[in-house]
């Protein structure tokens, strides 16, 4: 961009005075709102050194049974079809059973793999086969027990909506390192968002410059709006442009406000980013050997994507999660900080058809399992395992019971797991993690046995991982220093799974 | 933070030197003492009882004075002998105060102000928000002949203060333009531009101001910025987040507005209008305001907890919005910093517990509003069916049966249709829902019980009627509340000149920031509230004076002294509003619907946004005059807001918003230059420019006028026409790709290249700031 001489001296000016710390790009701000703002300019005491430079959080959203992936309880396949005892029952709130339901053995069989002799079961033979790179955590908890709160709690560290979620405070703490590409991009499968919707990407009471960016691979723009409009080509863009950027120029020699000049820059980033962004975008580009890894196929729009009810439709080799974790790949080996996907169809419940734990279940896990056992191969042998925080997982667990409100008896394509808040299981990888597993259950998997890891604690050890101190990581909102991790010190870095 | 910006704006003021506090100039405890504490000591030393270490409270003069062990911590006029003193400048890390390990620790300035203020008697005074306001005298100004108007005073005073000089008038293209769109949120044509620039009398800008006051769309403007308060959406929230039917509360705050509802019966109708005497339907539809809280329809959820997160975010909501009290923190412990206690935040949740709602998927108690037409038909069905059953008595008939069965369907089918908006609505008597206090905020935890009560803060309300909200919303609007007309001019302020006088329009407790004018704000504040509440007369005021009609150019030096104008010596300039944005482009292309109120609409969405689970409701682009409505009319669904406005900083509507924060990101160049209803504006713009008879130098200039107001200079004009030129000739030769632009612009012919220099236009940064 080329300004004249006068005005470039204006520009070193402000930029000196106002963009010296910040820079522009994505996370530049109004300039009304980059000053004074508590929190927007504050001092970076909340820094540490990072294990990862980048974070894919894989959710799966509806929350998949523990007891038929890594909780190979014999007790349980023992008590199967006896009543639940009264002492798991009372006083409890559950979502949907009534009454006394019938225990539930685990419906898949169980093998231990590699060297460090985690239990799987047959429903994930790609994670077995990187079983040695995972931490499985088997002694999750949570506070909440319906979909969308969980998933606020999981995501955003409050259950209500309008707080930020995880990768927004990450975009906001850190940045993006590339200038042209968004800090926080989200990608979803399964034929809907989650339950909390858009909210879980929200910015909160953060700026909304450091929400997440929905990416689409639905065949229409992956970002809204990227595309000119038909008719218009890039040359003709550029000439629009042209005349923009001296229009306002005229505009700045006139007023001198700095924001036009940062309206400038932002305009120019936008014409950059409608190369960038289908750029990366495009798997297409990949061979054909990476596209197997992970069971990808470019262009492919699965019908389940625009159904009104996507769970009748879902097929094993449905390409779609497999093509967001590929792009995964290419979003963060290009600089973007924060890759979250969200694959909806995970609640079985086993009341409808296409949301049961024997049926549905080995079908998402198709879905899943090749493609995450590629993301980390491909990671690894492109040398960004290490520097990039994987995490696995739902925003609570489900029932050792069967649930009853629907079917009591089990039934084939209608056996199900109600909600269950207090034990489940998600796994961490790469980004400093220790492989291996942590925690444990009691002998039918309802309560946690050793190891308790909260909602909290996950958050801690996220940011800590990407080289925040969780505890002293706030924005100053309604009186209070809020944090990802809550206002209380119950959060804490698990140490243990650290490397 | 907060204290270092204090201590800045203060050497900005050239109330303290460079090296420090000027030493004859006497520590004040607001200005300069309670930061520094609330910052570094209350947290363990306030009111808070449940985390107080030592058993000592500083934010108190009987607490800091108080002998413990022999020693006080404050020894008024005696520095050397106050523990304070000794603690914070001590050397042992076990002494030491703050401590190392609590993050805070204090620089060298703010010790010698603590030891100075105790020199100087160590009084404390009560926090500036929770005195009176008062109408100070006018501060001598020495460039007497530019203020018009006591604003402008209290102003030029601070400017000259901090050797700063008042900006010209702005142009009155300018002027027009900048005083449309903060009143009504729509720009003037160029035609009232034209004939304000031709109006040589003295009451020219008056004029305008009034004319703008008295259109409807002044109300549609600043209801947008109510319903951020109010967290007014279409849907119910959560999982499901179903559609509600609580637009009809939106069209009350417009008419309301419109018709300048005092502030204190506009506060009292929407927290308590259905406890009012003879409530009528308006007033209780008002409280509405409180039923914009979010319905969890999720399966499987446990009511009462969402109940209860209702009630706790009317709490909440009711004391940031009119009191600028932040109340979260005392949900689960006293606060840190203000004086509010968690026995005061559950006597006032007892309050509003005692609605009937109770996260109900129907959303009752709701409100059924008929139209006309519906109590018409209503009515008729009612008669006919009397006759029936008339006839029926006299002889008994199979078929008068069916005929009764057939209008009663029909009532009811009338009867369904009826709009129906949730309100709030009391317990019966007699059955009051207990309160008990929750432990650390959860509500499955609770503890000792509750009895409604208004906290003592300011005042208490006469004991003998019932506490209830009405005597929430009374002692709210008592002229004695010193927060309520204080919070409400500064949020009006905001909104003209982009930041308040308070910064921090949610806080104006003891975290918030201190006020810029402290003398101006109160003025402002004893003349609204004594001069009626009057919303509009307080706009007049503020836009009437000197002080607005600046020009909000500004050069390097004054720039470099003053970067965020806080001393107000040029107009405001800032981004349009998310909303101000999209209503702009459609004035100023035609395009626009006037209509005021009415159930919400769907312009056009991108396909697949809309994504949600378990929720059968599409958005389906509305074709007709609905395409065109202001964006305040816009479907607003929770958990899958209007892209193109979340993108220009809309807050999504899940909890109150107090102020936005505007950002400058290419998602908003990519919405402004591609999506489809910008596109469409600019092909409309583009046909207003070519009927215009004459060269095409004359349709830009009308293209320009529209857009901007203002006539383009020799440069602009010819930058523009070149332009189009260029794009004229390649469109020329490539026929295919104009005809896709006139289509994508929504138009069955038309010059492809006229579009883009309408596209070039409504993506200037003059058109997307206030100028």
């Amino acid at each position: 961009m080329q300004l004249p001489i006068s005005l470039q001296k204006t520009q070193a000016v402000t930029r000196r005075h106002f963009f010296g710390q910040t820079g522009l790009g994505f996370g530049a701000l109004a300039l009304q709102s980059l000053l004074g703002r508590d929190g927007v300019a504050a001092e970076k005491d909340y820094r540490i050194p990072a294990k990862a430079k980048s974070i894919i959080y894989l959710h799966m959203a509806g929350s998949p049974s523990q007891m038929e992936l890594f909780e190979d309880k014999p007790a349980l396949t023992k008590f199967h079809g006896q009543e639940c005892p009264q002492e798991y029952l009372e006083g409890k709130r559950f979502a949907f059973i009534k009454g006394t339901p019938k225990m539930l053995g685990p419906q898949f069989k169980y093998q231990k793999h590699g060297e460090t002799g985690q239990s799987l079961s047959e429903l994930l033979p790609g994670l077995a086969s990187i079983s040695d790179d995972v931490c499985v955590i088997r002694s999750m908890h949570t506070e909440q027990f319906n979909h969308s709160p969980a998933q606020l709690l999981l995501q955003t560290g409050n259950p209500r909506l309008g707080y930020p979620s995880i990768g927004s405070w990450v975009n906001y703490g850190l940045g993006s390192e590339n200038e042209n590409l968004p800090g926080f991009v989200v990608l979803a499968s399964g034929g809907k968002t989650p339950s909390a919707g858009k909210s879980l990407w929200g910015s909160g009471f953060l700026p909304t410059v450091y929400q997440g960016i929905q990416c689409r691979t639905d065949g229409g723009d992956p970002i809204l709006y990227l595309s000119n409009p038909s008719g218009m080509s890039r040359e003709a863009r550029r000439k629009t442009l042209d005349a923009i950027r001296d229009l306002n120029t005229f505009e700045h020699q006139n007023i001198g406000d700095p924001e036009t000049l940062t309206r400038i820059s932002q305009y120019e980033l936008a014409y950059r980013m409608q190369m960038s962004v289908p750029e990366v975008m495009d798997i297409g580009k990949e061979p054909k050997h990476i596209l197997d890894l992970y069971g990808a196929q470019p262009g492919h729009v699965s019908e389940a994507e625009s159904a009104a009810d996507p769970r009748v439709l879902y097929k094993g080799n449905d390409p779609t999660f497999a093509n967001n974790c590929l792009l995964a790949r290419r979003l963060v080996e290009n600089g973007v900080r924060f890759v979250q996907l969200y694959d909806w169809g995970w609640d079985h419940h086993g009341s409808s058809p296409g949301e049961s734990v024997d049926e549905t279940l080995p079908i998402k896990c198709q879905q899943i399992d090749r493609a995450i056992a590629g993301l980390v191969k491909d990671l690894k042998q492109r040398g960004l395992f290490d520097e990039t925080l994987i995490i696995w997982g739902g925003e609570f667990g489900r029932t050792p019971m069967m649930q009853n409100n629907v079917h009591k008896e089990l039934k084939k394509g209608f056996i199900g797991r109600d909600h269950h808040p207090h034990a489940f299981t998600m796994w961490m990888a790469g980004g400093g993690i220790k492989p291996g597993s942590y925690g444990s259950t009691d002998d039918i998997g309802y309560y946690i046995g050793e190891n308790p890891m909260s909602i909290r604690d996950l958050q801690a050890t996220i940011l800590h991982q990407i080289g925040i101190d969780p505890h002293r990581f706030n924005f100053a909102y309604e009186g209070l220093n809020q944090r990802l991790i809550g206002p209380t010190e119950e959060g804490r870095v698990i140490k243990e799974i650290i490397s | 933070m907060r204290c270092c910006f204090t201590v800045a704006l203060l050497c900005f003021f050239g109330l303290v030197g460079d090296t420090g506090y000027a030493a004859d100039e006497p520590v004040s405890f607001n200005r300069d003492i309670r930061p520094i504490l609330a910052k570094n000591c209350f947290a363990c030393h306030g009111p808070d009882e449940g985390t107080r270490e030592a058993d000592l409270r500083l934010d108190t003069h009987a607490g800091a004075t108080a002998a413990r062990d022999g020693r006080r911590a404050l020894v008024p006029g005696r520095a050397s002998e106050s523990e304070l003193v000794a603690r914070i400048e001590s050397d042992d890390p076990d002494v030491v105060m703050p401590p190392a390990d609590s993050g805070h620790e204090l620089s060298v300035d703010e010790k010698t102000l603590l030891r100075r203020w105790i020199s100087e008697g160590g009084e404390y005074k009560v926090h500036w928000s929770f005195t009176q306001p008062v109408k100070s005298e006018l501060p001598p100004v020495e460039q007497s002949d530019w203020p018009k108007h006591p604003i402008d005073h209290f102003v030029l005073a601070k400017m000259e203060a901090g050797q700063l000089t008042a900006s010209e008038k702005a142009d009155r293209y300018r002027l027009i333009r900048r005083v449309s769109l903060d009143l009504t949120g729509l720009p003037p044509t160029p035609e009232e531009a034209d004939a304000f620039v031709a109006d040589s009398s003295d009451r020219a800008f008056e004029k305008v101001v009034d004319r703008l006051l008295a259109s409807e769309a002044y109300g549609e403007h600043w209801a947008r910025m109510w319903l951020d308060l109010a967290r007014y959406a279409d849907t119910k929230g959560y999982e499901k987040d179903r559609h509600r039917d609580i637009w009809k509360f939106r069209d009350w705050v417009i008419h309301a507005l419109n018709r300048d509802m005092p502030y204190d019966q506009f506060t009292i109708e929407q927290l308590a209008g259905d406890l009012l005497p003879n409530a009528s339907n308006e007033q209780i539809l008002a409280t509405a305001f409180h039923r914009n809280t979010m319905t969890n329809d999720e399966g499987g959820t446990d009511n009462e907890e969402f109940r209860v997160a209702a009630v706790k975010d009317r709490v909440d909501t009711t004391m940031q919005v009119w009191m600028g009290l932040t109340m979260g923190c005392a949900k689960c412990h006293s606060h840190k910093y203000d004086p509010i206690s968690q026995q005061d935040y559950y006597s006032l949740y007892a309050i509003f517990n005692q609605t009937a709602d109770a996260d109900r998927s129907d959303d009752v108690p709701v409100l059924p509003l008929p139209t006309a037409e519906q109590t018409w038909q209503i009515s008729e069905i009612e008669a006919a069916i009397r006759v029936l059953q008339q006839k029926k008595q006299e002889k008994s008939d199979d078929s008068l049966d069916a005929m009764i069965k057939e209008q009663q369907k029909k009532l009811s089918g009338v009867r369904n249709a009826v709009t129906k908006t949730p309100i709030m609505k009391e317990l019966p008597e007699g059955k009051p829902r207990e309160t008990r206090l929750h432990r650390r905020g959860n509500f499955l935890d609770q503890g000792d019980r509750v009895e409604p009560a208004i906290m003592e803060l300011f005042g208490s309300i006469d004991a003998e009627v019932p506490v209830n909200r009405l005597q929430v919303a009374r002692w709210i609007t008592q002229p004695e509340n010193p927060l309520t007309s204080r919070v409400m001019v500064n949020r009006v302020w905001a909104r003209l000149f982009g930041t308040g006088l308070v910064e921090t329009e949610e806080d104006f407790g003891t975290q918030g920031m201190m006020p810029s004018h402290p003398e101006l704000l109160d003025w402002l504040a004893v003349d609204f509230r004594d001069g009626g509440w009057s919303i509009k007369k307080l706009i007049r005021t503020i836009v009437l004076s000197s002080t607005y009609q600046q020009s909000a150019a500004v050069d390097v030096k004054k720039l470099a002294a003053d970067p965020r104008n806080i001393l107000l010596s040029r107009g405001p300039r800032f981004r349009l509003s998310a909303e101000t944005v999209r209503d702009q482009a459609l004035a100023a292309s035609g395009l626009l619907t006037r209509k005021v109120g009415g159930p919400s609409v769907m312009p056009p969405q991108p396909d697949g946004v809309w994504k949600s689970t378990y929720n059968a409701l599409k958005w389906i682009d509305a074709t007709g005059p609905d395409r065109y409505r202001r964006a305040l009319y816009t479907y607003w669904k929770r958990t899958s807001p209007y892209p193109a406005m979340i993108t220009f900083d809309a807050g999504s509507g899940e909890v109150c918003q107090i102020r936005r924060v505007r950002t400058n990101t290419p998602l908003q160049a990519l919405v402004m230059l591609n999506d489809p209803a910008y596109v469409e504006a600019a092909g409309a713009l583009a046909r207003r420019m070519n009927d215009v008879d004459g060269a095409t130098a004359a349709r830009i200039r009308r293209g320009f006028r529209l857009a901007l107001i203002r006539p383009p200079s020799d440069d602009e004009a010819a930058r523009l026409l070149e332009v189009y030129e260029d794009l004229s000739a390649n469109y020329a030769k490539d026929s295919a790709a104009a005809d896709k632009l006139v289509k994508a612009a929504n138009r069955e012919a038309g010059d492809a290249a006229m579009i883009a220099v309408a596209n070039v236009l409504l993506n200037l940064d003059e058109s997307l700031m206030k100028p």
